[in-house]
């Protein structure tokens, strides 16, 4: 156990070096420069343009800038070549944004694939168990940024809200009751449509895993012996099915960053996600490589948890 | 066990057996009503895209999709054609806006049967360069997981990609030397192979020829690296970075897509390679290529097929995505994804330029994952049980 | 069962949690639901966040509006697009002339050296009105005093441009050192300045006087190796004559930053040296660099002496001004001790002070939270009296379908109406709406390089087969106007007299035919056997451009030419095309100052890599008038070079000038003008906007009312 932890440690922390190495070659090789060297500023002169570029340590060699890149970022002074902000600070406050996001979102699709996908897999071949899943095949299929439009429209149209933005502007002086829940209001349609396709998927799995699990012997003992339809499912079946994806705790953590470019750029949502992609079109290249550093970082600290954590449920696990 | 009974019988009785296996397929398949809706829409949306090619092919097409009527721009569904405005030569097929125009006045039908076929081939050739990939890693990881490449091996490999790091930035010489070098390596590699190995005694260079890590070990952590960058975004960053093309798109999600195919065919050339019928292929001299490619990829091909019918509908909407960021297919040529993102300024002036190609995507994603998903039910011999 | 009864609950929980919160969000219609306040708030949506909010170090639009709000200028522009004093009360421009005494030179068959002789001459002929000449006389009575300066011997190290040594293609600096002599000189003190001066001068002391200055006589180089440098050197140390134009500012007195810190001269010269400062890498730099020194002459007079005649120079000092207590070096040194940085390269780039300035504009900055929205609050003690709006909010919202849905929402009062939206909101009776000109316009360039493009008709054909009233009326939803020049088109630099370009393809193809361009049998125009082909491109992300490269493609491929087109990402865009010249044509636009100065873009001189002038324009006549224009300070003069300029350009035709764009805003028709007449009664009136169509000049009168207000019908 122990001698697996280290020995996982170690090849994760070598897998972190190359992916180190690889994201910053893409984003560094690429044609392009970074639009703080706007060359259709009229006025900007070559002389200029170089004292940019040496500001920004362009002008060193490749492996050099590697080298003061990532010195920058683990003593903590990179600074965005946007705003000359410290990333770290910037990174800290997007993350918390999108951590709220993130919560909410997850807790639904939890919440809700859960039961979905138990009384799919009781009611088998039910007219619930057809509906939810065609239902989830539709989540998954249709393009987000086009359902979230409609949702919008119709919200906007129907009710005269808003629903854009982490709260409604001018409200700074209203009191905090409202203010509370003016914030919940406005994280309320973003997060539903963030869980979608999660809900989707999960409760896919759950309906797969239970039904693995009902067609066990010691279920169809406990149903011989006479115990509750609903005993039976929920407290043996249920617990059962459970386990799998004790481990998944793990893998939701990617999700922070991984999908929620385009919900967050709709709604105006100052996340991770948003504020990647608006380093992309700014070429503000401490940013995207700190945001794909950490976002390895979550990917590994997630497989490493899950990993753990399949080994403490299952002890047959010897990995 | 019962997997085991049938590759072994499929050694001895060879073709009959794989008739009969489709059949039962199509059998349990034709029972799955959404999977057959699924492949019907499926096949449909192939005639439309091939349909869709032939008439908006060429200098003078039967349906011009590029074709600008401004005073005719954002028309509804089955508008008629104005023809006092409009030159004879303009006029759309059928004197009819079948499904409107856009805000340049182009044929919205036209775009749409000429966005089936972009989308399709974004689809499937994206598809097919992850497939591509996954098996040839994959493969190599499952067959050849157990061989230990040298140090000899690795300086070579990293002198490579040295050189191509230097390509890439512009730095012609340096990459020419670190060309060479590696060119050293792999003929002392080879020499060793040919020579040397077998024989204990290498003694001064022997070092460089230490046995480091499997073939496997290099493969999988590889894949642990393209796992750990979120896809969408390194997608994005990529494409962003790149000058906008139809090609760079395909080849760009595709090279970011093959993780998984490649974890799966190596799972299974593992599990194949401990059969029974490989290790006899194995002891009657049958060569490592034909093992490979006569046994064990049809043996590995049914999950990939799946995988890769999912994955048709992940890219397609991955170019919708991308599309509207700004960032997806660069015209003339109209996809469904730039069709929606184009339109989707004018969602209160022209509704439909949103809901059309809105829900082609969205029916013709489902169809892929609904057929997908009845093959894999079909082709999965576990599952029939249930 | 306790599992199942959680397992149905909890979602149930979750979402009437979520759902309930919509019954105390705000709707459109009751924006003061629970929140009074909200009209007290100006908001408005911007999709692109500030960078930094520092006027002497900001370059982009989101940055400059929020500076504009928090700092004020020495001067704006009014009504009418004249210069206003804000800072300044006043201000006189004047000149002050220098040349050296030409010991060769005869006048009148006499060798004249003396300073006092030419001194007595010049001023002996302005005295009578013994010259008929009627311009000199004028440039005469110009002058204000006559001052003799006798120059010390003395010794002075000069850069001078050397051979490339570290190998970066440009000229290395070499050092050279020079003993100077030189001869006595004469300061002439103009009361406006005078580009001619010396022309005229040269009417009294004969031709060529200037000319013929032995420069090289009165200096010696001393540095060995550098002496074949002498000739090059003395003209640039020693210049037989020097245009000194001067501005006097008269500072506000009593004017407060937003800390209480009084406002005055030493402000204003700390705000010209942080520009100055390399280590500040200022944007502005070479707006600045023409001055010579800047002198504070009592604590609310500045003068400002330049190093030659530029006439932009006037305008620059709109740039707002920075408060020198809170940045200057000692400040700056305790800001990096208490954020433990190094205080020897902590410059003023690094300062917290960017992201919360501190100036004495009419608003105060509260809160910047990148990529939300900037807050900020109106400053009470404001000289000109407080805004009526409380608050001042920028919000950050990128997608411009979603800044609509939020102005339905009532969550936005004002944002970048798309062209096609205005056709729709007009006529909605909530609204209200005003259109203006923008300082830009819309254009297809030319690479002039290329053979294909350097005959005039072909570039005249070109622009003839574009429809642009069709692109107006289609693409911009007649939010635009035709524009034939490079010049702002409500300015009086733009000569609107001439006519805009005919859309004929008929007479397009008969230029070509005529510059030998005839259709071949697949109804392509070719030439030598060479089809008439190339490639269009623009940058992607902006729809407009877009759609004319198709409109344009599709009218060049009507008259039998093969147009390919490419959309290219910014940054590849710039670098790749437009900076090394590797295009045929593009559409792009230019948004311009309201100064008639056109050097960057239009003068021969501008025509390499990194440079704007990237159509590679190359006249001579209109080399001579941009110089004019840029050394002229009299407005109805450089009117008159302006309209030459325009109309040599507009037949020159490097590019298709398609459009100036109409910046049409909608607004809620509760916002109002409010003003008090000086019985202190309330007056509320409807917001109009100025004659050129600017109708945020008023904006501190503004405020919104709770419900919409009733006008008598104008």
């Amino acid at each position: 156990m122990f001698s697996f932890t280290i020995r996982s440690f170690f090849q994760k922390l070598a897998t972190l070096f190359f992916i180190s190495i690889v994201s910053f070659l893409v984003v560094y090789l690429a044609p392009g420069e970074p639009s703080q060297i706007d060359p259709l500023n009229p006025k900007f002169t070559a002389e200029d343009l170089a004292r940019f570029r040496a500001e920004f340590n362009l002008d060193k060699p490749l492996h050099v800038q590697y080298y003061l890149f990532y010195k920058n970022l683990f003593t903590g002074e990179l600074k965005s070549w946007k705003d000359n902000q410290p990333v770290l600070g910037k990174v800290k406050e997007r993350f918390m944004n999108s951590l709220w996001l993130f919560i909410i979102g997850t807790l639904i699709t939890w919440c809700l694939s859960f039961p979905v996908g138990i009384s799919a897999a009781i009611k088998r071949g039910s007219f619930f168990d057809r509906s939810t899943t065609f239902v989830a095949y539709v989540l998954i299929s249709i393009p987000s940024f086009f359902f979230a439009y409609i949702l919008i429209d119709f919200v906007v149209k129907t009710f005269s809200i808003s629903v854009i933005g982490m709260q409604t502007f001018g409200m700074q002086s209203a009191s905090p009751v409202y203010q509370v829940m003016d914030r919940i209001w406005h994280m309320v349609i973003p997060s539903i449509l963030g869980a979608l396709g999660g809900i989707a998927l999960l409760s896919r799995y759950v309906r797969a895993q239970m039904l693995e699990v009902i067609h066990q012997d010691y279920i169809r003992t406990a149903k011989a012996k006479g115990l509750s339809e609903d005993m039976v499912n929920y407290k043996h079946g249920f617990r059962n099915a459970l386990l799998p994806f004790v481990t998944m705790f793990g893998l939701i953590l990617p999700g922070l960053i991984g999908g929620s470019v385009i919900i967050e750029s709709i709604f105006a949502w100052p996340g991770m996600g948003r504020m990647g992609f608006e380093a992309i079109l700014a070429r503000d290249y401490p940013i995207i490589l700190t945001i794909n550093f950490i976002a390895a970082v979550l990917v590994l600290i997630g497989t490493f948890i899950s990993d753990l954590l399949y080994m403490v449920v299952d002890p047959r696990i010897r990995l | 066990m019962e997997r085991t009974d049938e590759h072994t019988k499929e050694l001895h009785l060879g073709m009959a057996d794989e008739v009969s296996r489709f059949t039962e397929a199509w059998r349990i398949f034709r029972k799955n009503r959404p999977a057959l809706w699924g492949m019907i829409i499926f096949i449909i949306f192939f005639i439309v895209a091939v349909v869709g090619l032939v008439l908006t092919y060429g200098n003078d097409p039967v349906l011009d999709p590029a074709k600008v009527r401004l005073s005719e721009k954002l028309l509804q569904p089955f508008s008629p054609v104005n023809t006092e405005m409009i030159r004879l030569e303009d006029k759309p097929f059928l004197n009819m806006y079948l499904l409107g125009t856009d805000d340049l006045g182009r044929d919205i039908f036209a775009r749409m049967m000429q966005g089936a076929w972009v989308s399709l081939t974004v689809g499937f050739v994206a598809v097919g360069i992850s497939v591509l990939i996954g098996i040839v890693l994959g493969g190599l990881a499952g067959y050849y997981g157990a061989v230990r490449i040298t140090l000899m091996d690795v300086l070579g490999l990293i002198a490579v990609s040295v050189s191509l790091i230097f390509l890439a930035s512009g730095q012609g010489d340096l990459s020419v030397r670190a060309f060479l070098i590696a060119g050293v390596c792999m003929i002392f590699s080879f020499a060793y192979y040919v020579f040397v190995r077998g024989r204990r005694n290498h003694k001064m260079l022997g070092f460089l020829f230490v046995d480091t890590f499997t073939v496997d070990t290099l493969i999988m952590r590889f894949v642990d690296v393209m796992l750990c960058f979120p896809s969408f975004f390194l997608i994005l960053t990529i494409v962003a970075v790149l000058p906008a093309s139809i090609y760079n798109i395909m080849i760009v999600i595709g090279m970011t897509s093959w993780m998984g195919t490649a974890r799966f065919v190596r799972a299974e050339f593992l599990s194949l390679r401990e059969q029974d019928f490989v290790s006899a292929a194995r002891v009657m001299g049958i060569s490592d290529a034909s093992i490979i490619f006569r046994h064990m990829i049809p043996n590995a091909v049914a999950p990939v097929l799946v995988s890769a019918t999912i994955g048709i509908a992940g890219a397609i909407l991955t170019e919708a995505a991308l599309s509207f960021l700004g960032f997806g297919v660069p015209p003339p040529h109209a996809t469904w994804g730039n069709i929606l993102s184009n339109g989707q300024r004018f969602l209160y002036d022209a509704p439909w330029l949103i809901y059309i190609p809105g829900l082609s995507i969205l029916v013709v994603v489902l169809s892929f994952n609904l057929f997908g998903e009845g093959l894999r039910d079909a082709l999965n011999p576990k599952l029939r049980k249930r | 069962m306790l599992t199942k009864k959680i397992l149905i609950f909890l979602p149930v929980l979750i979402f009437v949690i979520l759902l309930q919160s919509f019954f105390w969000a705000p709707t459109y219609d009751e924006q003061v639901r629970g929140n009074p306040h909200r009209l007290e708030e100006f908001i408005t949506a911007s999709s692109g966040d500030a960078k930094i909010l520092n006027p002497v170090l900001n370059a982009d639009s989101a940055s400059s509006t929020i500076v504009g709000q928090v700092f004020d200028g020495m001067i704006d522009r009014d009504e009418e697009l004249k210069f206003r004093g804000r800072l300044a009360t006043g201000w006189d421009i004047y000149e002050e002339a220098y040349f050296y005494i030409n010991p060769e030179a005869t006048i009148d068959g006499k060798r004249m050296a003396g300073p006092e002789e030419i001194k007595e001459l010049i001023l002996a002929r302005r005295g009578k009105g013994i010259i008929r000449d009627s311009s000199l006389q004028d440039a005469l009575s110009n002058i204000k005093n006559i001052e003799i300066i006798h120059a010390q011997t003395s010794e002075r190290d000069i850069q001078l441009p050397g051979p490339d040594q570290n190998g970066d293609g440009l000229p290395d600096a070499v050092t050279v050192r020079v003993r100077l002599a030189p001869p006595p000189r004469l300061k002439i003190t103009l009361k406006s300045v005078d580009q001619d001066f010396f022309k005229y001068l040269e009417g009294i002391l004969g031709k060529g006087y200037f000319e013929t200055f032995p420069s090289d006589r009165y200096a010696e180089i001393l540095t060995k190796g550098q002496e074949d440098k002498l000739s090059v050197t003395a003209r640039e140390v020693l210049p037989a004559i020097e245009h000194n134009p001067v501005i006097l500012f008269r500072l506000r007195e009593g004017v407060r930053f937003h800390d209480g810190h009084e406002f005055d001269a030493g402000d204003v010269r700390f705000t010209y040296q942080s520009i100055m400062d390399t280590r500040n890498l200022s944007p502005r730099i070479p707006d600045y660099e023409p001055v010579k020194r800047l002198e504070v002459m009592d604590k609310h007079t500045v003068r400002i002496v330049y190093k030659r005649l530029y006439s932009p120079a006037f305008g620059t000092w709109g740039m707002g001004i920075l408060p020198e207590h809170l940045l200057n070096a000692e400040a700056l040194r305790k800001e990096a001790e208490a954020k433990g940085s190094d205080p020897d390269t902590f410059t003023m780039r690094d300062s917290d002070f960017n992201r919360r300035p501190v100036g004495t504009g009419p608003f105060v900055f509260r809160e910047w939270k990148s990529d939300q929205y900037i807050a900020l609050d109106r400053n009470e003690d404001y000289w000109e009296g407080p805004p009526n709006y409380r608050r001042y909010t920028y919000r950050i919202v990128p997608d411009l379908l979603t800044q609509e849905m939020e102005f339905y929402g009532g969550a936005i009062d004002d944002y970048g109406v798309q062209p096609h939206q205005v056709a729709r909101l007009k006529n909605d009776p909530r609204y209200q709406h005003f259109s203006s000109l923008s300082f830009g316009y819309s254009y297809i360039g030319y690479n002039m390089r290329r053979e294909l493009f350097r005959d005039k008709r072909v570039r005249k054909a070109l622009g003839m087969a574009i429809d642009t009233d069709k692109i107006i009326k289609y693409v911009m939803y007649d939010q635009a106007e035709r524009i034939t020049g490079p010049f702002v088109k409500q300015t009086d630099y733009y000569d609107k007299s001439i006519k805009p370009l005919p859309y004929d393809p008929e007479g397009a193809l008969n230029l070509l035919h005529e510059a030998g361009w005839k259709k071949n049998s697949d109804g392509m125009l070719e030439k030598d056997g060479k089809i008439f082909a190339f490639t269009l491109i623009t940058n992607n992300g902006n729809p407009i451009r877009k759609n004319i490269l198709t409109i344009a493609q599709d009218a060049w491929k009507k008259i039998g030419i093969d147009v390919k087109t490419d959309l290219v990402e910014w940054a590849v865009f710039i670098g790749k095309y437009v900076n090394t010249g590797k295009f045929d044509a593009l559409v792009l636009g230019w948004s311009m100052g309201i100064d008639p100065d056109l050097y960057q873009i239009w003068h021969s001189s501008q025509t390499n890599e990194n440079q704007l002038n990237f159509a590679g324009f190359v006249n001579k006549e209109a080399d001579d008038l941009i110089i004019k224009i840029r050394q002229e300070y009299d407005f109805d003069k450089q009117v008159a070079y302006s309209h030459k300029l325009h109309r040599i350009i507009a037949d020159e035709q490097p590019y298709t000038f398609l459009f100036v764009r109409k910046a049409t805003a909608i607004l809620d028709k509760k916002i109002v003008i409010r003003e008090y007449s000086e019985s202190g009664e309330e007056i509320i009136r409807r917001i109009s906007p100025t004659k050129t169509g600017n109708y945020t000049y008023y904006f501190n009168k503004w405020i919104k009312l709770a419900t919409s207000p009733e006008f008598d019908t104008e």
